[in-house]
């Protein structure tokens, strides 16, 4: 590394400076092209976020809107957007995604110098993954809320590492409320949460005589269970007490009864079509969630969790995207925000050219996908058989090798 | 029962008395250049089996349109200027307190399928009807119609009514309402059926109850913008011993532009999944009509859109002056059905959904203005090809002027409404109608719309499908399980080995 990058990361105010001012020209440029050109920067999902708010500011319920998914929270948070005033309130959400980001960059930076006893410029030059990533600043500051989500798994791993319990369970209670799919860390957490972890004991071996159940219940977990749960149970019972069923069905059921199947990464996609339109006998789409489940939820929080709570969350964020029936680019972010504790210790750093063939397939394997799913939705040609399950089955492959690749990084490192 | 039979001879095309000769039992026609409306009225008791009377009486109102694709057909004249866009368009108002009853319910879709077609889709008014206000509206492209037989049995008989031809109509209307207790068939041709002109024998009624009134008419240059002026001759066979000269003049809802002022419409290829309607005009259909003086006009395209294609209400109903300009529309004015932005075709209810656009006009006249309405295709079911064929009708295409005070339109003898479009204006709007450019054969687009090509006998067949699927699954998750059981296996022991080396 030359020595200009060396002195770029040893002085934070640059990197953040720099975090902040691509993010900034970015809004700015957002700005711009929405003023001047009928093809918007803004991403569709910020106009239904902003469209809730606004039913929210006339008290109407945001489920007023369709197709929005999401806790009444975010439409509160948007709030702002429906001020009357000068036009740049529109973009707060936006700013306030963009600072998300932002702000988790500098917890990873925290967590790497504080759990991992790294030094800060090396600390900040991971957290430049995600902080000076500009697919991470692009997603934001068009206005996917990824940023707010990605914040508080950040916040709840940095609260974790730094013992703070109950702050943990209420994030990963609002977490799950927010998007459900942080759940899968609950688990992680817990196992990873031993005495040895805990910071109750400095013992690295548990009494053999306790039973490993009893010596499984320790307070830090029940507190971290009930700390979660409680936080997660009252923000549904408040919103299920301010918006009733829709609030439900829009934010949960719907993610259990959702009929629509456009094509998307997951492997799954064709089989979803062709059993929608009652083409195929089994029924094995339904259980698709037992793989995803099994690994996210049970073997990889078990055997990977107490080597690196970082890590295993990274392969359970990776296994739950790679398995999930539907999966979108925006599911990405959900893992690349572990790429900064992942990194330092991973075999792709290690090896440049090793990591680079890794990023080159999974990269082509969205690519080759991609190809096909242009030729289908511009081009109108009939590509869903063999191109598009072909290569969602590819991008598959690809990602379930790089799993194995983490799993093995992890628990080496 | 009572028929009228109206022969509109354009101003061009010369008449002569042997065209048009009543005798005691007939009015012979010969050889009459002229479009035609048949209208007939029968009483609630007469309109046929218990069906039909069944849900007649369950209704409040029934209207339905319906109106043949092809463009073989000539030109609307005034009166008869107003348009639907081509296929069956039903409205129908439950009468109060049946609504919701589901045997009822049940009751127009098979009424619709005894008159028109069998196969016509369509469960019960709740869900595949959308709503507009109190009433429920519902569309099926129907090239096609069966009514022959339904029409020649209220007839009874080979009276004119019977022999009208309707298989020919370019549309059909049948209106009923249970405050008048009548139903109304009316039929419109605007070309007769022989090259030589209409020649036919419409013969007196066989019993005193029954009425057969004709009218050979042409229009003349009204006095007021709103009217239409009429003159010519009328006769009721059977009774009158001659045609009768009349001239009278009415205020008109409907009003036609010069043959000139026309539109077509096109969807630029590849069409994808998200087809871009283009309405071309012509520059005589961008010039502001002569509505009256008190009148403010702006043009609007109605398109009707079947359940497999869609607009996005919130993208079209947006205020950005950019995105409107770039497809030079004004705003959405009124959307109604099925706007579902993600269902795939086969688990949408509703017929599909109707769209009210205002257009923007350009302040000089173009050779050419195209109007653009971005749309999006439903997931169609799988097929053997890999494709689906989705027809989308031609739009209706019209100037509407509203007046501020103005008059009424309660007087005018051929008055036209409940056409989809007309209720969304105030009672006192003239509409202006674009004529459709007749070079097109059919004003129905049809999409080739990309589905999953069920391989039945190649490699890619369904089962093939589902099992690469689940076996990328199961291999998927065994390699991973595998990469984690190593992991496992040497990893217990490893903790204590590195500690050791600290």
């Amino acid at each position: 590394m030359s020595s200009k990058m060396t002195s770029f990361f040893q002085t934070p105010s640059l990197v953040y400076g720099s975090a902040i001012a691509l993010r900034v020209i970015l809004l700015f440029y957002g700005a711009w092209q929405d003023a001047h050109s009928a093809v918007k920067y803004t991403d569709i999902d910020y106009l239904v976020f902003t469209d809730a708010a606004r039913y929210v500011s006339q008290g109407v319920s945001p489920y007023a809107r369709d197709t929005y998914r999401y806790t009444p929270l975010l439409a509160w948070l948007l709030l702002p957007t429906t001020w009357s005033g000068p036009s740049f309130l529109f973009a707060f959400g936006k700013a306030l995604f963009a600072l998300s980001d932002v702000l988790a960059g500098w917890l990873i930076a925290r967590s790497l110098v504080s759990a991992y006893g790294m030094d800060a410029p090396r600390a900040l030059k991971y957290a430049s993954v995600w902080l000076l990533n500009p697919m991470v600043a692009n997603i934001s500051t068009r206005g996917s809320s990824e940023g707010l989500l990605g914040v508080l798994v950040i916040a709840l791993l940095w609260a974790v590492l730094r013992r703070r319990v109950i702050l943990a369970g209420i994030i990963l209670g609002i977490s799950v409320h927010f998007k459900i799919y942080p759940f899968i860390y609950g688990v992680s957490i817990i196992w990873w949460l031993d005495r040895e972890h805990d910071g109750s004991s400095t013992k690295t071996t548990p009494k053999p005589t306790t039973s490993t159940i009893l010596s499984f219940i320790t307070p830090p977990r029940i507190i971290l269970t009930l700390t979660s749960l409680t936080t997660f149970l009252l923000l549904n019972l408040l919103m299920y007490s301010l918006y009733d069923t829709p609030f439900l069905q829009h934010t949960y059921l719907h993610h259990l009864t959702r009929i629509d199947h456009r094509h998307n990464f997951s492997p799954y996609s064709t089989l979803l079509y062709l059993s929608a339109a009652g083409e195929v006998q089994g029924n094995f789409e339904s259980l698709a969630f037992i793989p995803q489940l099994l690994l996210s939820v049970i073997v990889i929080p078990l055997i990977l969790a107490k080597k690196s709570l970082p890590g295993a969350m990274l392969a359970q964020t990776f296994a739950f995207v790679t398995f999930n029936k539907v999966c979108t680019s925006q599911y990405f972010l959900w893992y690349l925000i572990f790429l900064p504790f992942y990194l330092p210790t991973s075999s792709m750093r290690r090896n440049p050219r090793f990591g680079g063939i890794v990023a080159a397939l999974w990269v082509v394997g969205q690519a080759l996908w991609l190809q096909q799913g242009y030729n289908l939705e511009f081009l109108g040609l009939s590509s869903f058989v063999p191109g598009l399950f072909l290569a969602s089955i590819g991008f598959f492959a690809v990602n379930v090798w790089i799993l194995g690749v983490i799993v093995e990084d992890v628990s080496s490192s | 029962m009572k028929t009228r039979i109206t022969y509109l001879q354009p101003r061009s095309s010369p008449f002569s008395a042997e065209q048009a000769i009543l005798e005691k039992e007939a009015l012979r026609i010969r050889e009459l250049e002229a479009a035609k409306e048949v209208r007939v009225t029968v009483g609630g008791d007469e309109t046929g089996d218990e069906l039909v009377r069944d849900v007649l009486n369950s209704a409040r109102e029934i209207h339905i349109r319906w109106a043949n694709a092809g463009a073989g057909t000539g030109l609307k004249v005034d009166p008869f200027g107003s348009r639907v866009s081509a296929g069956l368009h039903v409205g129908y108002t439950p009468r109060d307190g049946l609504e919701g009853s589901e045997e009822k319910g049940e009751g127009i879709c098979r009424l619709l399928r005894q008159l028109f077609d069998k196969i016509i889709q369509c469960e019960n008014y709740t869900e595949s009807f959308t709503s507009q206000s109190s009433t429920y509206q519902f569309y099926t492209a129907l090239p096609e119609h069966t009514l022959n037989e339904y029409i020649t049995n209220i007839c009874r008989g080979d009276g004119p009514c019977a022999t009208a031809g309707w298989d020919r109509a370019d549309s059909i209307d049948l209106d009923y309402d249970v405050v008048s207790g009548t139903l109304i068939v009316s039929g419109y041709w605007s070309q007769p059926d022989n090259a030589d002109g209409w020649t036919e024998e419409i013969r007196a009624p066989s019993n005193n109850r029954d009425r057969v009134e004709v009218g050979l008419l042409g229009t003349e240059k009204a006095v007021e913008a709103e009217e239409i002026k009429m003159g010519g001759l009328l006769g009721v066979v059977g009774v009158d011993e001659a045609l009768k000269p009349t001239l009278f003049s009415f205020p008109s809802r409907h009003h036609v532009l010069p043959p000139q002022a026309t539109f077509s419409v096109s969807f630029p290829q590849p069409t994808g999944m998200h087809p871009t309607m283009t309405i071309s005009l012509s520059p005589a259909a961008l010039e502001y009509p002569a509505a009256p003086e008190d009148t403010t006009c702006a043009l609007h395209a109605y398109l009707t859109l079947p359940s497999y294609i869609f607009g996005d209400k919130y993208q079209l109903s947006t205020t950005d002056p950019l995105f409107l300009d770039s497809h030079h529309l004004v705003a959405l004015r009124a959307v109604s059905g099925a706007t579902d932005l993600e269902a795939p075709d086969w688990f949408v209810s509703h017929w599909g959904s109707n769209w009210l656009l205002e257009l923007a006009t350009p302040t000089d006249l173009p050779e050419e203005w195209n109007v653009t309405v971005p749309l999006h295709l439903r997931y169609l079911r799988p097929s053997e090809t890999g494709y689906r064929t989705a027809g989308v009708p031609w739009p209706v295409v019209f100037w509407a002027c509203t007046a501020e005070g103005g008059t009424k339109m309660g007087v005018n003898p051929f008055d036209r409404i409940h056409l989809g479009w007309d209720g969304l204006f105030g009672p006192r709007t003239m509409f202006y109608q674009v004529n459709p450019d007749g070079a097109t054969a059919r004003r129905v687009e049809d999409l080739d719309v990309p589905v999953l090509h069920l391989d039945k006998d190649g490699i890619f067949h369904s089962k093939a499908v589902e099992l690469g699927t689940v076996a990328a699954i199961i291999l998927g998750l065994l390699w991973v399980l595998w990469k984690l059981g190593v992991v496992a296996r040497s990893g217990s022991p490893r903790p204590t080995k590195e500690k050791k080396s600290q």
